[in-house]
Formats: structure tokens, C-alpha cells, sequence
């Protein structure tokens, strides 16, 4: 009954990090799509707008709280690192859609061992040793990790079922040092800190990639309007990922520009820019793989063009959106709105 | 509306469960009510952090981690061992909820019971089997049991003097359901990639491998060892130079051990092909095959037909504390029914609990939602 009657003013919630890096990151991402993050005044206010989109409110959060309000609905989209999505939310893949990996942030979530276990390498030998540590001292190896989940999770799948968890909420990597713990399973970027420690990750020991991600929540309210603005935002967040994949490529042809648009199509993947049949005037405009630009360009050249120009591109808007039609699908085509 | 509904299947639990106990208590076997709360550690500590996500969990003023009791076998051996009762015989009964965030409303009724102390170990096998068989039935309808021994399981892998390692694999991967080709050949080779540290040790002593491996860890600039002595690390070594040579367990063996682990049927019938197993490979497993038909005899005694009772000798219950005699029991309408009885010899727990030596002790439970005519269908 409620959800009849919800109110129609509710904004559509976007959840942000809202300090260091990631905070700066997630504003870089929306800068190039052309959506400005405005941070209410003072440093201290941690709601915000999106330039352009009146209908979106932007929430700062720290990490943890905008996991929890994905998985709440609370909010309908959220930046957040991949790690404590599937960390803190059991059931992520039905209460939540990751829709693009933002490729910043990025770490790994690792197994890590003292560097003296010269005879431990995989989680094969770990299963072995920890079995081997319980039958003798009739006690269980301790892994420290605020990754209780994931842990318990990569552990099962490896069959290593003799170890307990100490959790710990802080410099990880120090407890084997401070005899707290044996091993650790945490998040590293470049093993430096490991290795600080005397530690070193198994050679199959990554539990996961993470990189900060774009989620939208599955529980959110989605009425007619969170989806128009879902649909504004993924359309600027498709178009400017599109443009930076793409490259155009412009050249006048001598004869028939029909035929070479056919061709380069089948040679290079590449699409008329505007998508109608070739011009008149043998002009040829064409959208292709950055990678695939100068090879486009010299084919353009051996088929009689005088000049070819490659150009890079700020936005390319597509009728078809891929982001949205996943999040479409998702949650429905909301005919019943 | 719903807390009503709930509320009237709690209770028709709870009065086949006290029909239940009924039972147990015309058999001697004191009431106890042990705490609802215990340290979290305890039952993480014995049955490995897998259960971490089906306890509730909580925190007590001082931070330490405790949780609400998942089973009461732990509940009634810790509550025997603070008592002045410790050490000695002492029976015991249970009814109650137990706590698991995977059920539906988080509570589920138990009831059963525990036998601490007695030395006749088969007789008391055989009355704990008999007596939660009878209750569970009488109460809940036809049940179908396996019955399985894990002190057997052992004493073949000691018989058959293969290496710890093995032993311990073999133990866990079949308590795990696994088939022994998974156990012995799925694992690939030996993932350590110094074979030159390997083949350095395969004529080493313990001592000799532990100079080697303080010598690498010098060279390496290594001090700090965490957690394993250089002389663990030097074992594992000369156990993986061990294993590197040749088969892991050899063919003459591994065929005892297919043939043992694919007995199933009549326990009576699995007692003789047992018997002709050890005389064929010449295994001395003589005192626990005694035992195995003394229990045999007294559960036969105490009326159980056997015959309703399957031996499966691939049977181990996957919890390291139990050691001997293990049996479960299931509705026999439904395939994929979960046990709705289950229990075992765990001579071993009271020590891990923290008593100073083994106490013997054998116990069941029955989980009254799945019995044929429970609730959780």
C-alpha cells in the first residue's frame, strides 16, 4: 500500500565517498561525463547536488555507510569499492547491479603469509600446514582480517578448514608480527606494506580484484522519475566512456564513399558517424577503436584519400545504452507506473 | 496474526519434544537447562569458522564474542565439566531452542541427551542409539538410520601405517564426503616449488632439515618466524621430500582402503566382510572389530531391529571431536531429507573443553522440525 502512494518529491539518492582519494576520484568520473558534483556549503554539509540534474541528491558517505544503504535502498546508485560490497552484502548479485568498474581504487584482497614459510606457497600447502598446525598443537591457526566473509568464503572453496578468525579492524598486517594472529588475509595495492611486515601473499591467494565501483541498488524506490534520472546519468557516464574509447576519423574519397564505409566497417569495426548512408560528396566520417584509428587512416590513405584527420571525441551519445538497458532489466521496464 | 501461528507451531514442537523427553527421563537422564549464552570461540574453536555465518553473534561488556548456543552438546559438556559431577558418570536430557540465523525465526526446538563417564563404552553406544531412536519414532514417525564408525576408520588408517599426512587427509577428506581419488590424486603435485631444498632433505634427519631451513631464513634475511618454529617448517619439508618419492600410499593399501570405505548394508553382515577384509591384507584391527560386534549385539539387545539400520563404513561425522560410534537418522518419505536425528561417541571433547584428560561420552539430538510429522517440510 505504501509504496502507491510514496512520495513523487523523493530524489533520486547518489552515494558518494566523502573523503581522500576516492572522494577526488569519484569526482574526476563524474567531471568527464559532464556531471559536476556540488558539495553543499561548508565542509562539514555531506548532502550535494548534480549540476544540471535538479532531481539527484548527492549523499557523501564513508565506504561502509554507502554499502549499507545500497543494500538497504537507501540509495539508488553508489560509488564503492568492490571488496566491501562483497564483504558486508551476502546476497550482493540479487540486491545489488554492479554496473561499471570505475578503474580507480584498485587493490586486491590477498592471503597473506610470514615470509619465513619458505615451504608455503599456495592455498594448497596453507590446507596442508594449517591441518598439520591443529593436529599438533590442538589448536587452530589464526587468520587476521576484517574480510570475515570473503575469508570464510575463499577458505571453504579451498578446502583449508582449520583456522580461526581474529578479527581486527586496523593495522592487519602487523598481527602476525604481534603474535595475534599467524596469517592475514587484507587489502593490498602494491605489496609494499606486506613485505614491511615480513609478509608475503600466496601465488593463489588473491581473493579478489577490487576496483571502485559504479552499484546501483536493486530495493530502491524505482518510481518513473529515479528512473529518468538513473537514465540521464548512465546516458553521460556512456557517452563520455564511449568517446574516450573512440576515435573519429574524417577523409574525402575520390569515388563512391558507400562501399568504403561497407568495407571499413568489416575491416575495422568502425561506424558512420552520424550513422546515415555515405555523403553525397564522397565525405566520409567514420567512429572507431582508439587502438584501430591509424590503421583505419592509412587504409583510407591507399584508397585514394588526400588527408585523413583522427580526432578525439567529448561525448558520444548512442540511442541504445547498454548501462541502462542492464539496469532495465534489473528492475523492470516500470510499465506498471 | 503470523506471531500467533508461530507461536502454536513452537508449541506443538515443544509437546512432541517433552513427549520426547519423556523418554529420556524414564531412563535416568537428568534435565538439564544449560545458558543460552557461551563465548563464541567455543563452538568456532571445535567446529572451525564455517559456522561463523549460521551463529548469533553478540558482544559482551568487556568486547569478548559470544553467541547463542547452536546445539547443546557443547552446552551440556561445558555445564557437566563445571560441575562437581566432572570426571565421574553422569546422564543427561535437554529440551529447547537452539539458535541458527539460517532457520526461519532463528530457533529451532531440540531435545536429547548426553552420557558422560561410563566405561562400558558399546553398552552405552548401544543405549544412547536405542533410547533417541525410540523417542524420535515414537514421537515422529519412521526413521531410516546410517550408522558409521569413526574409531574404526581410524584404527584401519593406523593398521595400515600410512604417514601423518596421509592419515590426516584421509580422515578429513572422507568425514568431507570426498572420494578417495579426490583425497589422493585430486590435488595435484606437491605445490612447492624447491624441489632442490626437497631433494637436499630427502636423506635428512629432522635436525639436519632444521639446520637447513634456519640456514635458508639466515641467508634470506628472515628473523622473524611467526607463528611455526624453524623445526615445523624443516617437518613439513622432510614430509613433502617424503612424498615426493614415489606413490602417495601404495597400491596394496589403497585397494584396503576402496574396499573398506565401499562396505555398506546389515551391520551384521558389514561385521563378517570387515573381518574378512583385515584377514585378506592382514591388518590387525582385531579389538575394534570386537567392539564394532559387542555394539552390534547390545543395540540388538535393546530391540532395534538392525536390519532396519544401514553400516556405512564411509560414514564420519565431520566434526573432529567425534571418535568412535557416529549414526544419524532421516525421514524415510523424503530424499532430500536433513537428519532429524544425529549423534556419536566424542571422547575427545571434554579435553579440548579444557578437562585434563579424555572423558568418555556419547550423545544424540533430535531437531523435532524434522522429524516425518514436524513442521519443516
Amino acid at each position: 500500500m505504501a509504496s502507491e502512494v510514496a512520495n513523487a518529491e523523493a530524489p533520486f539518492v547518489l552515494a558518494v565517498p566523502s573523503k581522500g582519494r576516492l572522494q577526488e576520484s569519484a569526482a574526476a568520473f563524474f567531471a568527464r561525463a559532464g556531471l559536476e558534483l556540488q558539495q553543499g556549503r561548508g565542509a562539514r554539509d555531506y548532502r550535494g547536488a548534480l549540476t544540471g540534474l535538479p532531481g539527484v541528491e548527492v549523499a557523501y558517505l564513508s565506504a561502509a555507510e554507502i554499502v549499507g544503504q545500497l543494500a538497504a535502498g537507501a540509495a539508488h546508485f553508489g560509488v564503492t569499492g568492490e571488496d566491501l560490497l562483497r564483504e558486508k552484502v551476502p546476497d550482493a548479485d540479487q540486491r545489488l547491479e554492479l554496473l561499471a568498474p570505475l578503474s580507480f581504487g584498485r587493490a586486491n584482497v590477498v592471503v597473506a603469509v610470514p615470509q619465513a614459510w619458505i615451504d608455503v606457497r599456495t592455498m594448497a600447502d596453507l590446507e596442508d600446514v594449517a591441518s598439520a598446525f591443529t593436529a599438533r598443537r590442538g589448536e587452530r591457526m589464526r587468520v587476521a582480517t576484517k574480510y570475515v566473509n570473503l575469508t570464510r568464503r575463499f577458505f571453504a572453496e579451498h578446502g583449508v578448514a582449520d583456522y580461526r578468525i581474529v578479527e581486527s579492524l586496523g593495522a592487519t598486517e602487523g598481527a602476525p608480527a604481534a603474535g595475534a594472529a599467524e596469517l592475514i588475509v587484507d587489502i593490498t595495492t602494491s605489496g609494499a606494506t606486506l613485505a614491511a611486515n615480513a609478509l608475503k601473499p600466496l601465488d593463489d591467494g588473491i581473493i579478489l580484484r577490487s576496483q571502485a565501483t559504479l552499484v546501483a541498488s536493486m530495493g530502491a524506490p524505482w518510481e518513473p522519475a529515479a528512473r529518468a534520472s538513473a537514465r540521464a546519468i548512465l546516458d553521460r557516464i556512456a557517452a563520455s566512456e564511449e568517446a574516450q574509447r573512440t576515435r573519429e576519423v574524417r577523409a574525402r574519397l575520390p569515388g563512391a564513399a558507400q562501399k568504403i564505409v561497407e568495407t571499413a566497417r568489416e575491416r575495422f569495426g568502425a561506424v558512420s558517424a552520424t550513422g546515415d548512408d555515405a555523403d553525397p560528396q564522397n565525405f566520409v566520417a567514420l567512429h572507431c577503436a582508439r587502438a584501430d584509428a591509424a590503421e583505419l587512416a592509412n587504409w583510407l590513405l591507399s584508397q585514394g584519400a588526400d588527408r585523413v584527420s583522427v580526432a578525439a571525441l567529448e561525448h558520444v551519445f548512442d540511442a541504445r545504452n547498454p548501462l541502462f538497458e542492464r539496469l532495465e532489466g534489473r528492475i523492470g521496464g516500470g510499465e506498471g507506473y | 496474526m503470523n506471531s500467533i501461528s508461530l507461536g502454536a507451531a513452537a508449541q506443538s514442537a515443544r509437546s512432541v519434544g517433552e513427549r520426547a523427553l519423556e523418554h529420556f527421563l524414564a531412563a535416568g537422564f537428568v534435565r538439564m537447562e544449560p545458558p543460552i549464552l557461551h563465548p563464541a570461540a567455543v563452538f568456532l574453536d571445535m567446529s572451525g569458522e564455517e559456522i561463523r555465518g549460521r551463529l548469533f553473534l553478540t558482544s559482551g561488556a568487556a568486547g569478548e564474542e559470544l553467541c547463542l548456543r547452536p546445539e547443546y552438546t557443547i552446552p551440556v559438556c561445558r555445564a557437566y565439566l563445571a560441575s562437581d559431577k566432572s570426571g565421574k558418570t553422569a546422564e543427561y536430557s535437554y529440551l529447547g531452542p537452539v539458535f541458527r540465523s539460517q532457520v526461519e525465526g532463528g530457533e529451532r526446538a531440540q531435545t536429547g541427551l548426553e552420557s558422560f563417564g561410563r566405561k562400558d563404552a558399546e553398552a552405552a553406544d548401544a543405549e544412547i542409539f536405542a533410547l533417541s531412536m525410540e523417542a524420535a519414532v515414537d514421537v515422529g514417525g519412521p526413521l531410516a538410520a546410517r550408522l558409521g564408525d569413526a574409531g574404526l576408520f581410524d584404527s584401519l588408517l593406523e593398521a595400515l601405517a600410512l604417514q601423518n599426512v596421509w592419515r590426516r587427509r584421509l580422515r578429513r577428506g572422507v568425514a568431507q564426503g570426498r572420494s578417495l581419488f579426490a583425497i589422493l590424486d585430486g590435488r595435484g603435485a606437491s605445490a612447492l616449488a624447491q624441489p632442490g631444498v626437497l631433494a637436499a632433505l630427502e636423506s635428512a634427519d629432522h635436525a639436519g632439515a632444521k639446520a637447513l631451513v634456519e640456514d635458508l631464513l639466515a641467508i634470506a634475511g628472515i628473523d622473524a618466524v611467526g607463528g611455526r618454529t624453524a623445526g615445523e617448517i624443516a617437518d613439513r619439508f622432510l614430509e613433502q621430500a617424503a612424498l615426493r618419492s614415489g606413490e602417495p600410499i601404495d597400491a596394496d593399501k589403497r585397494k584396503v582402503l576402496e574396499s573398506y570405505l565401499a562396505i555398506t548394508g546389515d551391520p551384521d553382515d558389514a561385521a563378517s566382510r570387515l573381518r574378512r577384509l583385515a584377514d585378506d591384507a592382514k591388518l590387525d584391527l582385531g579389538r575394534a572389530l570386537d567392539a564394532f560386534e559387542r555394539r552390534n549385539g547390545f543395540i540388538a539387545a535393546r530391540g532395534v531391529s538392525i536390519e532396519e539400520t544401514v553400516f556405512s563404513a564411509a560414514f564420519v561425522r565431520d566434526f573432529d571431536y567425534y571418535t568412535g560410534f557416529v549414526f544419524e537418522a532421516r525421514d524415510p518419505s523424503r530424499r532430500d531429507a536433513k537428519p532429524a536425528l544425529g549423534g556419536g561417541r566424542y571422547d575427545g571433547l571434554a579435553r579440548r573443553l579444557g578437562a585434563s584428560a579424555d572423558i568418555p561420552a556419547v550423545g544424540a539430538a533430535i531437531t523435532l522440525d524434522r522429524l516425518p510429522n514436524g513442521s519443516a517440510r
